[in-house]
């Protein structure tokens, strides 16, 4: 990920900036165009995208498990405030997640660090 | 960034240079942070209902669109450098390709699968079991790699929460 550290828009004209984000945009969206057509190809190639078949199995499934209250659905406008366990449990697996990533990080930096040490009083 | 008392001062378009890298770091660290709320928010479809979890994936879906586009400096520069020895930039962006690619599907079968969203723009789509597996599958790969992607970058993260806490903004008077 650029950080800013690179040379981005750095020293620019606005105009030079405002070609270069449009350029950049139309890589962006050629390759996001390419990802959905590869999607689309896979889609095609098993068997799905006929219109106007009758409904799966699963999706059966889902509409009666929706309509017998088994899945948490609620289909009007806004944010349910009084049930959030959805939202806390998101936001735990992000954490727990995260937290592990940043743990190996420092224990891999510290690591270094002490290797440099040691090899600095060698 | 602390200036020493020795420096001088910098010549306008150096100044002017330097401002303008910083808006743009202020602009990539507000910008991930509200794509992050706004991905915790969308996947937590009991809490959201489906009509505001199909825009909210929209939304990000262009927001996305920015993210990237801001960074294709780095997609460009560490794919050049991807045959180079050392292990770490290469791990950060496989994780950000399989991120780029589960995204782009998530939101793709997303907006094939809407039953809010479409519908209230006139655009009805035949119900497809296919793409409602894809959603299923990609949403958890990016409940994955989503953290994953945010905290590979922690000290610049740290960093930049640090300035935030140190800044002052500058009075007129």
């Amino acid at each position: 990920m650029d950080r800013g550290h690179g040379p981005p828009f750095r020293r620019l004209a606005p105009a030079a900036v405002t070609v270069k984000f449009l350029r950049h945009l139309g890589a962006v969206l050629l390759v996001v165009t390419v990802i959905v057509g590869l999607g689309m190809l896979w889609a095609h190639a098993s068997g799905d995208g006929a219109a106007g078949r009758t409904p799966s199995q699963a999706q059966v499934l889902r509409l009666e498990q929706v309509r017998a209250g088994v899945i948490a659905v609620h289909s009007d406008d806004g944010p349910d405030f009084a049930d959030t366990s959805d939202l806390i449990r998101t936001g735990e697996i992000e954490a727990a997640l995260a937290f592990a990533v940043i743990t190996a990080s420092a224990i891999r930096r510290r690591r270094r660090r002490e290797r440099r040490s040691a090899a600095a009083e060698v | 960034m602390k200036a020493s008392p020795t420096t001088s001062r910098p010549d306008p378009p150096v100044a002017a240079g330097r401002r303008r890298v910083l808006a743009r770091t202020r602009l990539d660290f507000w910008l991930d942070a509200l794509l992050l709320v706004a991905y915790t928010l969308a996947y937590s479809l009991g809490f959201t209902g489906v009509a505001t979890h199909e825009w909210l994936g929209i939304g990000l879906g262009v927001a996305l669109l920015v993210h990237l586009t801001l960074h294709w400096d780095w997609v460009l520069r560490t794919t050049g450098r991807l045959l180079r020895p050392g292990g770490r930039e290469r791990f950060v962006w496989l994780v950000n390709l399989l991120l780029l690619v589960s995204m782009t599907l998530c939101i793709a079968s997303g907006i094939l699968i809407s039953e809010v969203a479409l519908p209230e723009l006139g655009i009805h789509l035949p119900a497809s079991s296919f793409w409602r597996q894809v959603h299923d599958t990609t949403a958890t790969l990016t409940l994955i790699l989503v953290p994953v992607h945010a905290a590979i970058r922690w000290r610049w993260i740290v960093g930049m929460v640090r300035r935030f806490a140190a800044w002052r903004p500058r009075r007129s008077r």
